[in-house]
């Protein structure tokens, strides 16, 4: 217990001098660094979150037995939308700093003249709203349907869930291309990928599975999650592995179709990321998103082996905001890398953890009010 | 007796039958700690631990799998290097020679296509022994319960010192319902290294035996034309001989100072020469619109779209075709132009191939009136009246 006492004053140490580092970004650094790492870590957040809450409604959707012991994991992370949120309503104060289309200037651009509309800073606003409210729309039907089940132990909230589960798929679509292609892709508006909302969403799937594979190991550790075997963590190990040639694959496509047309407006995306510095972090970012996971977790042993799923999970989390980060910082030029960026990951890295570790210590850590519980835990591969 | 006991006494394994899966399971450790035999279980669905339980080694087949996925990204990869970077090095849409961007569709197909070849293959061929003349356990008694709803432990016999006896025993011990004794087959039912060698050299022989027999049938028997009409007629070919002119050549020069039916005089002497033609040709809107097109695809590009000279190759080819607007082609007779397009001039190529008589003749006009526009004289203002 005492240790525990000290990892969290620890946990809130770290979160109180990370925010001072932030404080003193935003006087000392410069508004458009602030917001660009204030991005980062409000895509991060979201990400994380939506990708955790979609694995819970890939569950319902496809009526999936073996994770229902471990569905209660990623209905604790997807809470994180939750301090997403104020995070992301923040972030709109960034929009007439880094986003072009949303500045004055852009009314005699030629080409984002004909955007204006869309990029203007109002209906910029009104989508996020809509995908956040999107977003606590599915919170409470799969998350708190699903916690409420662990007292009534009423079975109606697994055909609500899977009756709801299609339409968030639709929800999800949109929620994540809205946020891919206004976040990310609105920082250089003149640029267009349509394949751009699955690129992020690859991303996002993988971190929502890598935290949810770390807490389930961090779970076992603690000698909780009493019945979820190799079985279970080689189905994780399964998603995680093949979500990276997924992710790989979208990225790769991406690039190569832009690189094949030699289009000016479209190259111009990868010309920026393959020079200078940049170079070495774009290639950084296949071999650690792709090669190194892939080749950690192509045997049928690594995949249910505790402690390599541990380090492609971290990996997996740490390539994850390499890839925002690369989809982001750009935008200011050469990579930046110092004290303000240092303080903003002890900041919300703090937040994240302090907020997860309290969700982990919350109620039950099996939906054990799901009639297939019991069905989920004699799964055998 | 005799010494050695006759091969259909020797047995290959000997069966316990089980009726439930869990009495399977439970049989097998204490079977297995007989030491007696290999331990092999028949059942009609995959039952979960079972692998654990029997002690099965991994399947090799994740690693062959792996390393031939391998193996076809890099032939992938070797092959196209190979022939756009080194074999016939050629830029294609910008892009050097060598672009790795380029291979990698094809690599991924090739290394699924390995991978999934080997996985297959592998697993029937390499693993699983097929085709084999047919697995000893198939004539088994228990068979037909085996693939319905029952469950079957084998003792299989390892070398000759196998003693059925106490296998039969052991299994009884273990809790099997049922025994069997199998008999040993009296050959391998497996393919034997023997065989396959027996069969490809089957193989290999009947090729030898075929190649042979087409070479020396073709070069003894030669080629007999079963309908000979058609390709033997008496006709003048084209690039051939024939007997039919003195000289022995199929294709004749035309006669001098004669014209093909349907044909125009055409330019086939000096540039002065020339001079003498006449375009035959009317000047209506329909023969300026051929030329217009003609002269746009042909000439445009080097001449310019003003006939000044200065088309869209020219800066590309460093060259300085004629400028058509000067005074010099201005003065021209309508046959020296004609004669330029027939036979070239300087660096500009014969249009002979590309263009029909009367498209010639129809540039010529298209020509005649690019100088007009570009030098026109006040008659020229008025409106011509219908």
């Amino acid at each position: 217990m005492s240790q525990n006492k000290n990892a969290s004053s620890l946990l809130w140490g770290a979160t109180a001098l990370g925010g001072l580092g932030v404080l003193a970004t935003y006087l000392l650094a410069g508004h458009e660094r602030f917001w660009a790492n204030w991005i980062l870590w409000f895509v991060l957040m979201f990400t994380l979150g939506l990708g955790a809450l979609f694995i819970v409604a890939l569950e319902h959707l496809v009526s999936a037995r073996w994770s229902v012991p471990v569905r209660r994991i990623p209905e604790r992370i997807a809470t994180l939308l939750l301090p997403a949120i104020p995070v992301g309503l923040i972030a709109l104060c960034a929009i007439p700093v880094l986003y072009p289309g949303a500045r004055p200037e852009a009314a005699h651009h030629p080409i984002l003249a004909g955007k204006a509309f869309w990029l203007s800073l109002p209906f910029f606003s009104v989508r996020t709203l809509i995908a956040f409210a999107l977003c606590v729309l599915g919170l409470a039907v799969l998350v708190g349907g699903s916690l409420k089940q662990d007292t009534t132990r009423d079975p109606a909230f697994n055909f609500r869930a899977r009756k709801f589960a299609p339409a968030f798929m639709a929800i999800f679509a949109l929620v994540i291309t809205l946020i891919a292609f206004d976040w990310l892709s609105g920082l250089t508006p003149e640029w267009y990928s349509d394949i751009f909302g699955v690129y992020v969403f690859a991303g996002a799937f993988l971190s929502g599975l890598a935290a949810t594979t770390l807490s389930v190991l961090y779970l076992q550790d603690q000698q909780r999650l009493e019945g979820v075997r190799g079985d279970h963590l080689f189905n994780l190990g399964g998603f995680l592995f093949a979500f990276t040639v997924f992710w790989s694959y979208i990225g790769f496509a991406q690039y190569m179709l832009m690189w094949y047309a030699n289009l000016p407006d479209e190259v111009i995306y990868y010309k920026v990321r393959l020079a200078g510095a940049w170079r070495v972090i774009t290639i950084s970012l296949a071999l650690l998103h792709f090669i190194l996971p892939f080749f950690a977790l192509v045997t049928r042993a690594a995949k249910k082996d505790p402690k390599r799923l541990r380090q492609v999970a971290y990996l997996m989390l740490g390539a994850h905001v390499l890839d925002m980060y690369w989809l982001i910082f750009p935008v200011l030029g050469k990579p930046h890398f110092s004290w303000p960026e240092l303080s903003f990951a002890l900041f919300f890295l703090g937040g994240i953890l302090l907020w997860l570790r309290g969700a982990m210590e919350k109620g039950e850590d099996m939906p054990v009010g799901d009639p297939f519980l019991r069905e989920g835990l004699e799964f055998r591969l | 007796m005799s010494e050695t006991m006759p091969a259909s006494e020797r047995s290959y394994a000997v069966l316990g039958i089980f009726d439930t899966p869990d009495a399977l399971m439970q049989a097998i450790p204490k079977v297995r700690a007989s030491m007696l035999g290999a331990v092999e279980a028949y059942t009609p669905y995959p039952i979960h631990g079972i692998d654990d339980a029997l002690g099965l080694r991994k399947s090799p087949l994740g690693g062959m799998v792996l390393v031939m996925g391998i193996l076809g990204a890099l032939t992938a990869f070797g092959f196209q290097y190979w022939i756009s970077a080194v074999d016939y090095p050629i830029i294609t849409g910008g892009k050097g020679a060598g672009s790795w961007e380029a291979f990698i569709p094809i690599m991924f197909e090739v290394t699924v296509l390995f991978a999934t070849f080997t996985a297959g293959l592998g697993m029937l061929f390499l693993l699983n022994k097929l085709p084999f003349f047919g697995h000893p356990v198939l004539s088994s008694k228990a068979m037909s319960s085996i693939t319905r709803d029952r469950y079957a432990l084998a003792l299989e016999a390892e070398d000759e010192s196998f003693d059925s006896g106490a296998a039969l025993r052991a299994l009884q011990a273990a809790g099997a319902l049922e025994v069997e004794v199998l008999p040993a087959p009296d050959r391998s039912p497996f393919l034997t290294s023997d065989f396959i060698l027996r069969v490809l050299g089957g193989i290999f022989a009947a090729c030898v035996v075929s190649g042979l027999a087409m070479y020396f049938a073709t070069k003894w028997f030669p080629l007999l034309k079963p309908m000979v009409y058609m390709q033997d007629q008496p006709r003048l070919n084209a690039q051939k001989p024939s007997g039919f002119f003195k000289d022995r050549h199929g294709m004749q020069r035309p006669v001098a100072g004669t014209v093909a039916r349907g044909h125009l005089p055409t330019a086939t002497g000096t540039q002065d020469a020339a001079a003498a033609l006449v375009n035959p040709l009317p000047r209506t809107k329909e023969i300026f619109a051929v030329g217009r097109k003609a002269y746009a695809n042909r000439c445009e590009v080097c001449h310019g779209a003003l006939g000044n000279g200065a088309g869209s190759l020219t800066a590309a080819y460093g060259g300085k075709p004629a400028n058509l607007q000067a005074q010099q082609f201005r003065d021209y007779p309508d046959g020296k132009i004609y004669w330029a397009i027939v036979n070239g001039k300087n660096a500009m190529p014969s249009q002979a191939a590309d263009l029909t008589d009367a498209q010639r003749w129809a540039v010529v006009h298209y020509v005649r009136a690019l100088q007009r526009a570009q030098n026109a004289k006040d008659e020229d203002l008025k409106v011509a009246t219908p």
